[in-house]
C-alpha cells in the first residue's frame, strides 16, 4: 500500500510526543508499505523557524517531503491566543488564529489537493495544527486522524467541529482520548483503533551505581521528563518538600532538561538530560516513578518503567495516566495532599505492582501487537 | 414539551423562482407543524446576480421567521472566469476558494450567525451543496446538520472544497436514488445516515384537458414541456429534435406546447406554441392532456414537473445522458429514453401510434410517485432523520 503521513514536524532531533509517534509509525509501516511523510522545515513549534532543507529526502525507507513554512510564528501569538480562548470573538478571528498558530504551509495543502489521490491512506497527526485542520478535509475519503487530543480550550474552536466528523477512521493513543473525543463530538460511529505504542527492549544498563548512591538514604523516587512547570514538576517538588519535612525520607531524582528553578536541597537531585542507558538504569534503580503532569496524551515513561518492573505514581487529575495505571495495575494515582500515603502504599507492594506493569507492557507494547493495531487503522482508512 | 427547533439554511427564500428554493419552501411548510422552524437566507432573489433585492433583518414568509443576511457584493461580472479557472485540471486550492466566494451569494454575516447561534437549534437543514452558505456554513454546525444536496453531475462537484459538505453532516436527504448513488461513488460517504426523501407531489382533484385545449386554442395532440426555457435546460436540443421529427414524419400532426419563462428566443417552427406562465390549474389541465411530457434537461437533481407529469398519469420522454431522469424513468417504467435525434423521433411516432402504451407508462409513473414522493412519507422520513440527529446530541457533550 502507498501511505502518506502528514505531521507538523519530523525528524530524529525533533522533540515532541506526537512527532515521535509519527516517526515510529512511519518506520514501522515502511517495513511492508511504501511510506512518505509530508511535513515542514521546522524543528521547533514556538517559532517554526526553518531548520531542515525544503524538498525531498530519505529517512531510512521513508521518503520525506518537506514544505516551506510561509511565515514565522509571531512573538505575540500567545497573547492573541489567550484573548481568543477566553473572550468573545468572531469566526474571522478563529480563522486567523489557526493560520497564526502555524505552521502555515500553503504548499503542503496544495500538495494534498493535487497529489492526495495517489495514496491509499493518509494519516494525519495532531488535530490542532493547520496542516491537519485544513489538509484533512481535502482528502477526507482516505484519511485517518491521529488526533492526540486532550481536554484543552482549543478543542472547542470551530476549525475542529467539522474536522472530527470527517476522517474515515481515528487512531487514538489511549481509551481516555477516545472517550473524550466521542463525548465532545458525538462521533462514535466513525471506526477507531487504540494505537498505544510499541517499545524496543531496554538497552543494556546497570542500576547498581544509582542504588549504591541513593538507596541508603531511603526510597529513590524518580521523575523522568522535561523539568518544567508545564509538566507540573513545581507541584511535585512542593509536595515532596512537604512530605520530607514532615518525617518522610528518601531522594527525589529528576532526570531531564531543566527549564525551571529548583530549591537547593540534599534530598532533591536534578541530573539534567540523561542517556537511554542511564534512563533505564535509573528506572530500574528507582523504588517508584512519579509522573505529576496533568496533561499527558500517552505516558510513555510509565511503560518504560514497567519494562524494568518499577511501579508508578501518577496525578489523579490526569485521566490518561490514571487510566493507564489502572489498566496495567502497575501503580497508583495520588492527590496532591496525599503523596506520603500514596508513596507508602506503592512501596509496600512495589514488586507486585512492578510485575503487573511488566506483564502489561509485554502484552500490549510489543512490536507485533503495535503493528497489528496500526495495520487495522490503515485498512480502515483505505477501505 | 416544546417542539424541537429547526433552522433551514438556503441561498434564497420566499417568492423566488428556482427548483431548490421551491423545494425548501414546500418542505418548511410541511415540517411547520412538528418543529419550531426558522430560516436563514440572504437578501438576494436572483441567482445570476445575487443582487441585494430584499431588506436585511427579520422577515416572515408563510408565518415562518426568516433571518435575511446581506449579500456583501453581487456576483462578479467576470464570474465565469473564476469558474473556468477552478474547473480546469491542475487548478489550485486558491482557485477553488476564489470561485466559492465569487459564485456567492457572499454573505459573511450569515456565517457569523451560524457560528454564534447555530448551536441554539436542535437541527440545521441545509439546502443545495453548491453555494457559499452551505460550503462555509455547514462545517460550523456539522453535528446537527441534515443536508439536502440537490446534486447532479457537474464540474463543480469535483472540487476538493465540497468533500466536507458531503462527509461532515449528521444525515443526508437525497432527492433521488440516482443522486444518492452518484454522491456515494464520488465521496465514499456511505456511513453518513441517509434516505431518499425528495418532496411530495400534490395534484388538484379536478384536471380537465378539454378546458386547457379550449382556453389556449390547442386542437391537435401535443407534447408538453413545463419549466424555464433556456440553454442549460436543453431547450435548443428539444427544438431541434422536434423539428427533425416533424420533418421526417409528416403524417403525425403534433404540437409542442411550452409553458414557462423563455430566456432564449423561441424559434419559428411550425407547431411550437409558447404559452409563457400559466396558472397552477392550467398546468395540471395541460399535463392531463399531453401525449407525453418531454424533459430534455441533462442537469436535474430532481425534476418536480417530471414527477407531476407522472402523477397526472402521463409518460415522459427524457435524454439518456441525464443520469437522474433516465435512471428514474427506467426504474419507474414510466417513459422512454432517447440517445439521438432519430430515437427521439421513433419514440414520438411509437407513442402516437399506440396511445395505450402511453397510458400504461403513465399509470406506472403514477404508482412510482405514489410510493415515494408523497408528503406523508416525506414528512415522516424527515422526522426520522431529525430524531437520529437528536439521539446523538442527547448524549453528554462538553
Amino acid at each position: 500500500m502507498k501511505i502518506l503521513i502528514v505531521v507538523q514536524r519530523y525528524g530524529a532531533e525533533v522533540i515532541g510526543g506526537s512527532e515521535s509517534h509519527a516517526r515510529v509509525v512511519a518506520q514501522r509501516l515502511a517495513k511492508l508499505n511504501e511510506v512518505e511523510v509530508a511535513t515542514t522545515t521546522a524543528l521547533d513549534y514556538w517559532s517554526w523557524a526553518p531548520h531542515f532543507p525544503a524538498g525531498e529526502s530519505m529517512d531510512g525507507a521513508v521518503r520525506l517531503r518537506r514544505f516551506p513554512i510561509a511565515g514565522l510564528r509571531s512573538p505575540t501569538f500567545k497573547d492573541t491566543e489567550r484573548r481568543l480562548l477566553f473572550e468573545p470573538h468572531t469566526l474571522a478571528e478563529e480563522r486567523r488564529w489557526l493560520i497564526e498558530q502555524g505552521p502555515h504551509v500553503p504548499a503542503l495543502l496544495e500538495f494534498l489537493h493535487r497529489e492526495g489521490s495517489r495514496y491509499d491512506a493518509i494519516l494525519f497527526y495532531t488535530y490542532i495544527y493547520e496542516p491537519t485542520a485544513a489538509g484533512l478535509p481535502l482528502v477526507a475519503e482516505r484519511a485517518a486522524l491521529i488526533s492526540t487530543a486532550h481536554d484543552e480550550e482549543p478543542l472547542r474552536l470551530f476549525p475542529y467541529r467539522a474536522l472530527f466528523q470527517l476522517p474515515r477512521a481515528f487512531g487514538f493513543l489511549t481509551p481516555e482520548e477516545r472517550d473524550l473525543v466521542h463525548a465532545r463530538f458525538a462521533n462514535d460511529h466513525i471506526p477507531s483503533e487504540i494505537l498505544g505504542i510499541g517499545l524496543d527492549p531496554p538497552p543494556w544498563h546497570d542500576p547498581q551505581p544509582f542504588r549504591d548512591r541513593y538507596a541508603p538514604r531511603g526510597p529513590l523516587v524518580l521523575y523522568v521528563g522535561q523539568v518544567s512547570e508545564g509538566k507540573a514538576v513545581d507541584e511535585l517538588v512542593a509536595d515532596w518538600i512537604e512530605y520530607h519535612d514532615t518525617g518522610g525520607s528518601g531522594t527525589l531524582v529528576l532526570a531531564g532538561t531543566q527549564r525551571m528553578p529548583l530549591p537547593d536541597r540534599d534530598d532533591i537531585v536534578s541530573l539534567g538530560h540523561v542517556s537511554e542507558e542511564e534512563k533505564y538504569a535509573l528506572l530500574e534503580a528507582a523504588d517508584v516513578l512519579v509522573l505529576p503532569s496533568h496533561l499527558e496524551s500517552l505516558g510513555i515513561v510509565l511503560l518504560e518503567a514497567w519494562q524494568v518492573g518499577t511501579p508508578c505514581l501518577v496525578s489523579a487529575h490526569n485521566p490518561v495516566t490514571r487510566g493507564q495505571v489502572a489498566r496495567a495495575r502497575g501503580g497508583l494515582a495520588y492527590e496532591r495532599d496525599d503523596l506520603a500515603e500514596a508513596l507508602a502504599a506503592v512501596l509496600a507492594k512495589r514488586d507486585a505492582l512492578g510485575s503487573w506493569g511488566r506483564r502489561y507492557v509485554e502484552r500490549e507494547c510489543t512490536w507485533p501487537a503495535f503493528d497489528a493495531r496500526l495495520e487495522q487503522l490503515v485498512d480502515l482508512a483505505a477501505s | 414539551m416544546s417542539d424541537p427547533s429547526l433552522l433551514v439554511v438556503v441561498a434564497r427564500y420566499g417568492d423566488v423562482p428556482g427548483g431548490a428554493e421551491a423545494h425548501a419552501r414546500s418542505v418548511v411548510q410541511r415540517l411547520k407543524p412538528s418543529f419550531a422552524i426558522e430560516v436563514a437566507t440572504t437578501t438576494a432573489t436572483d441567482y445570476r446576480t445575487w443582487r441585494h433585492d430584499l431588506t436585511a433583518g427579520i422577515d416572515a414568509v408563510d408565518g415562518v421567521t426568516v433571518h435575511r443576511f446581506p449579500v456583501e457584493h453581487p456576483r462578479a461580472w467576470n464570474f465565469k472566469l473564476f469558474e473556468r479557472r477552478a474547473f480546469r485540471a491542475g487548478h489550485t486550492l486558491d482557485d477553488e476558494r476564489v470561485f466559492i466566494d465569487a459564485q456567492g451569494p457572499y454573505a459573511p454575516e450569515l456565517l457569523e450567525f451560524l457560528f454564534k447561534r447555530g448551536r441554539d437549534y436542535d437541527h440545521v437543514l441545509f439546502f443545495q451543496y453548491l453555494y457559499y452558505p452551505t460550503v462555509l456554513g455547514l462545517p460550523l454546525v456539522p453535528e446537527r446538520v441534515v443536508l439536502v444536496p440537490t446534486a447532479h453531475e457537474e464540474a463543480a462537484i469535483g472540487l476538493s472544497a465540497y468533500k466536507p459538505v458531503f462527509l461532515a453532516p449528521r444525515a443526508i436527504a437525497y432527492s433521488t436514488e440516482e443522486e444518492r448513488r452518484m454522491v456515494w461513488r464520488r465521496f465514499r460517504n456511505h456511513r453518513v445516515p441517509n434516505e431518499v426523501v425528495g418532496v411530495g407531489i400534490e395534484m388538484p382533484a379536478d384536471r380537465d384537458a378539454a378546458r386547457f385545449r379550449a382556453k389556449h386554442g390547442v386542437d391537435r395532440p401535443y407534447l408538453l414541456y413545463v419549466g424555464r426555457i433556456g440553454v442549460s435546460k436543453g431547450s435548443r436540443e428539444l427544438f431541434a429534435n422536434y423539428e427533425h421529427w416533424r420533418a421526417s414524419d409528416p403524417s403525425h400532426d403534433v404540437a409542442l406546447v411550452l409553458i414557462g419563462d423563455a430566456e432564449i428566443p423561441i424559434p419559428k417552427i411550425e407547431g411550437v406554441r409558447h404559452l409563457g406562465r400559466v396558472t397552477e390549474q392550467d398546468k395540471w389541465d395541460a399535463l392531463a392532456g399531453c401525449a407525453a411530457f418531454v424533459m430534455p434537461s441533462l442537469l436535474e437533481s430532481l425534476s418536480l414537473v417530471t414527477l407531476e407529469a407522472w402523477a397526472a398519469g402521463r409518460p415522459v420522454i427524457v435524454d439518456a445522458r441525464s443520469p437522474v431522469l433516465a435512471g428514474m424513468t427506467r426504474r419507474a417504467r414510466a417513459g422512454l429514453v432517447y440517445r439521438s435525434s432519430a430515437e427521439f423521433a421513433e419514440i414520438c411516432e411509437l407513442l402516437m401510434d399506440d396511445p395505450a402504451l402511453g397510458d400504461r407508462l403513465g399509470r406506472s409513473g403514477a404508482e412510482f410517485v405514489a410510493s415515494t414522493y408523497t408528503w406523508p412519507r416525506v414528512v415522516e422520513t424527515y422526522v426520522d432523520l431529525f430524531a437520529e440527529v437528536r439521539a446523538r446530541q442527547s448524549r453528554p457533550v462538553n
